[in-house]
């Protein structure tokens, strides 16, 4: 009986790992291979091009720049408002607490188009301040990015940061204190080599990010040559002739996203966190004017992370003509297109992201499952296999399912099934590392205990096990649905007409100068992120954030 | 309640053998204790008994039931783990009776049973509560109460006292003991704890690498262990290689040699010539002032005084012997005196290596 049940296990996983193959490992390939062939019109590889055309090379020499640029700018932020948040209490601290919610809540593509409604050529501080004579330098380009990918990414550092030093021992600084070091020396060289790695394995992963980016690169990089968005051009206007260059860039990003995300595990590997569990310091009370300071330095972060929000709510409802904007002019107009004129987007947005969050949690749990408690000789590859899309932007799972699947006996290309596999492949390595722990966290022997008390194996899963897994499932499952529906960089290269999802509406209106409209659907989006965490938080009381 | 018969059982993981041919009897309504270091194959010997391990060769019975291929669930046993696997997001009663509700059994008399159960293991007062309330004795409590609510056929426990601190492990130790002999149920307990073993069991089997060393009362595994290895295992012991002339029958008188000093010694079993071992526990061996006539010369070299006695080890013939000395003046001799040690000739023994 038991030999049957194992090999029930093992078919299954025997056949998780050839989906696996087949909708991850041969796009990917693909790819990989399309880069090293030399089946381009003039005859030469994707790789001697590379090489020999100054445009891509600058292009990957601005990816790392801005990369590294924007990692530092994160980190500077990050890390002294973990500090301050861990261990500091003054008034207002409270309103730090939300930070971790703004990139959840504003997707990159509003984040970068209400920046530029601010910061804009036509933008309202640009025009303001000029007509007070005071010249603002062009948003686009090198300010822009970086302003806008910092003040998006530096949550990433916060949260990481905040985690290592709340589970930092307080006592082993105590210690070290009590041998007479002074505070502030014994803080440094306690501390530091505990909460370090923690920093840099965030800092590394803001790096990943920023390479990967897609939409706040293609909206305001403007002249600066990035990867992502030269990736995306090769593959809008070459698409049908000439896949090689696509797919060579593309494997440079693969290949750059990869060493860093290496550097990030020997990082995390060599990190003492064998100390994390530990009471954490208590928060010192500050009075009087430094209080005063700490407050008016986290408003400040707070305040600007929040004013995209406040801007994308402002637009959807201000007069617009054209892409000049009527601020202080109020209409409901835009809202009603949206809803009565042109609902597509949300109607396919709710149906693509509701069809993958669905089939991401479910799959996200079997596969756990069978890493965690089935283990057979497969489960090695089909843990490998599905932490690879970490290594992958979404412009480049994109392009490699639109390569694999445009013809043949999968040819999803075109349809709706190809952007719901982008969304499930895209969130994959996170459904499956939020279930897995939350399997580790349950023993077998509960299980067990419920078997020998006469139930069933599988009646005892579903009544012991399936419980205790529920309330973070459904966590995970809200989280996966406020990124999903916020998805851009791949479902707009795998997208066709008339499939326009919200995300990829906005970055077409943006295009075209229409702000308000992109508002408009900008506020829905909001509030189809929003309203869902709304719900589960006060109504179901999960805990979003521990899943995170 | 039924008696186990385990009879040349083999079982295997991914191809390699932990238990190999393993027979073994255990009298219904005893107390059985499966005794070894960590890695011999307790727990797999324990958890195919419950039948979560599935059976390579041989045969499993309780009773006259064949049970060697029937499901876990089917068993009926009652099991009790190491980390308690109580429910989490069940109450202290619901945990109870979750066996009983299996079991369809209606609500008055799960109310009845529950209450009879959680009173016996002294944790009336908070049925209610969730197991992150309780201290990790009291959950072991309600995992006990848990597995014999049912009434089980067979109780299983792997190493229920280990993750409690020492005080707390000794009266959970006693409600086992008390419960165990109430109710009168066929018990399987693992242990790699041998004080433990002695102070529970009727009968104890020692394991060493996935079969069966010596079983028997613990009396018997402690004063006439067959081989070195329960020696060692159970008890503080010396032991010295020595050399066979001749084969031994059980039971047999001897002398071997111990530094060119014959000493009388015992052979509980039957040995062939060759390589054996001198097996001497410390309490059984007494010191003389001096080097005297007929006693193997010694100089004290340790000494711990320990109240109750005093922990001696003695050079003798370039090797150390522990010698723990009781009774009045226990502590009588200082590091560096010449000492003539005796090996009491009945609890001296030869056995294997
Ligand atoms: N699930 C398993 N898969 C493979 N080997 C195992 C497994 N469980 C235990 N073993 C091996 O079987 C041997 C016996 O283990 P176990 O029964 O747990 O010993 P004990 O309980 O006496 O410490 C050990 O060598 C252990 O490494
Ligand atoms: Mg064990």
């Amino acid at each position: 009986m038991t030999a049957q049940v194992r090999s029930v296990w093992f078919w299954l996983a025997l056949a998780v790992l050839v989906i696996l193959i087949v909708t991850l490992l041969y796009p990917l390939i693909n790819v990989l291979a399309s880069s090293l062939s030399s089946a381009r019109a003039d005859g030469r590889s994707g790789w001697s091009v590379l090489l020999a055309e100054p445009k891509y090379l600058r292009a990957v020499a601005n990816t790392v720049t801005l990369g590294a640029i924007v990692t530092l700018a994160a980190t500077a932020i990050g890390v002294p408002l973990a500090y301050v948040a861990a261990r500091y209490d003054f008034p207002g601290k409270a309103l730090i607490a939300i930070l971790p919610l703004t990139t959840l809540v504003v997707p990159e593509v509003i984040a970068a188009q209400t920046w530029l409604m601010m910061l804009g050529n036509n933008g309202l501080l640009t025009r303001t301040l000029a007509g007070w004579g005071i010249g603002l330098p062009s948003f686009y380009g090198w300010p822009g990015l970086i302003t806008v990918m910092t003040f998006i990414y530096y949550t990433y550092v916060y949260i990481g940061t905040l985690a290592a030093i709340r589970g930092f021992d307080a006592q082993l600084e105590e210690a070290a204190r009590g041998l007479g070091t002074s505070p502030a020396v014994s803080r440094l060289k306690v501390m530091l080599p505990v909460v370090l790695p923690a920093i840099l394995a965030s800092a590394l992963l803001v790096f990943t990010l920023v390479v990967g980016n897609f939409a706040v690169a293609t909206i305001l990089g403007h002249k600066v040559e990035l990867l992502s968005v030269l990736t995306y051009q090769t593959f809008i206007s070459e698409v049908s002739t000439d896949p090689v260059m696509q797919s060579t860039l593309a494997s440079v990003s693969i290949g750059l996203v990869a060493l860093v995300l290496f550097l990030q595990r020997w990082v995390v590997s060599r990190g003492r966190y064998e100390i994390v569990l530990g009471r954490g310091a208590k928060p010192v009370a500050m009075r009087g004017l430094k209080s005063f300071g700490l407050a008016l330095a986290a408003a400040l972060v707070v305040i600007i992370s929040l004013l995209p929000l406040a801007t994308v709510v402002a637009g959807a409802f201000t007069v617009s003509r054209g892409p000049v904007m009527r601020w202080g002019e109020w209409t409901t107009a835009h809202l009603w297109r949206v809803f009565v004129n042109a609902p597509d987007p949300i109607i396919n947005t709710l149906l693509y992201a509701g069809t993958a969050t669905l089939i991401s949690v479910f799959f996200a749990t079997l596969v756990s499952y069978l890493i965690v408690k089935k283990r057979t000789i497969l489960t090695p590859a089909i843990d490998y296999l599905t932490a690879l899309p970490l290594a992958l932007s979404g412009t480049v799972i994109g392009i490699g399912l639109v390569m694999s699947f445009n013809s043949g006996w999968m040819a999803i290309t075109g349809t709706g099934a190809i952007i719901v596999l982008a969304y499930v492949i895209r969130r994959l390595p996170f459904g499956i590392r939020n279930a897995s722990s939350t399997l580790y966290n349950i023993p077998n022997s509960i299980e067990e205990a419920s078997i020998s008390l006469g139930v069933p194996p599988l009646r005892s899963f579903a009544k012991v096990v399936l419980p205790l897994m529920i309330p973070s499932v459904a966590a995970a499952g809200v989280l996966v649905w406020t990124t999903t529906v916020a998805e851009l960089s791949a479902s707009v290269v795998v997208y066709s007409g008339g499939r326009e999802t919200m995300p990829i509406q906005i970055f077409r209106l943006i295009d075209s100068g229409l702000m308000a409209q992109a508002s408009a659907y900008g506020f829905v989006l909001v509030l189809m992120i929003v309203i869902p965490i709304l719900l589960a938080t006060t109504v179901f009381r999960l805990d979003i954030f521990g899943s995170r | 309640m039924a008696r186990i018969v385990i009879d040349r059982l083999s079982v295997a993981y991914s191809g390699m053998r932990v238990i190999d041919g393993l027979s073994l009897e255990i009298e219904e309504g005893s107390f059985f204790t499966l005794l070894g270091p960590s890695g011999c194959g307790k727990t797999t010997l324990l958890r195919t008994i419950a039948g979560f391990n599935p059976v390579q060769s041989g045969t499993l019975r309780f009773g006259d039931r064949d049970v060697t291929n029937l499901p876990a669930h089917q068993r009926d046993i009652g099991m009790v783990f190491q980390d308690y696997a109580l429910f989490p997001d069940k109450t202290v009663f619901d945990n109870v009776a979750y066996g009983l509700r299996a079991r369809r059994v209606d609500a008055a008399t799960i109310r009845r049973k529950v209450g009879e159960a959680l009173e016996r293991v002294g944790l009336s007062a908070f049925p209610e509560r969730h197991p992150v309330a309780l201290s990790g004795g009291q959950r072991q409590r309600v995992a006990l109460a848990r597995a014999l609510v049912i009434q089980p056929q067979v109780l299983l426990m792997d190493e229920p006292l280990s993750n409690l601190d020492a005080k707390l492990r000794v009266q959970v130790r006693e409600t086992i003991a008390d419960l165990q002999r109430e109710a009168g149920i066929t018990t399987v307990f693992v242990t790699h704890d041998q004080e433990e073993a002695l102070a529970l069991s009727d009968r104890i089997g020692l394991m060493r690498q996935g079969s069966l060393e010596q079983v028997g009362p613990p009396e018997d595994i402690y004063r006439r262990p067959v081989s070195a290895y329960v020696a060692d295992f159970v008890g503080a012991a010396n032991t010295v290689p020595v050399d066979l002339e001749a084969p031994l029958a059980a039971g047999m008188p001897t002398r071997v040699n111990l530094g060119g000093i014959p000493v009388a010694a015992l052979a509980p079993e039957a040995l062939g010539a060759g390589s054996a071992t001198l097996v001497a526990r410390p309490e059984d061996i007494a010191l003389i002032r001096g080097h005297a006539a007929g006693t193997l010369p010694g100089i004290v070299r340790r000494k711990q005084y320990l109240g109750g006695k005093t922990a001696y080890g003695i050079e003798v013939a370039q090797r150390q012997l522990a010698v723990d000395l009781h009774g009045e003046d226990h502590s009588g001799f200082a590091i560096g005196d010449p000492v003539g040690v005796v090996l009491d000739s009945a609890k001296t023994l030869v056995v294997r290596s």
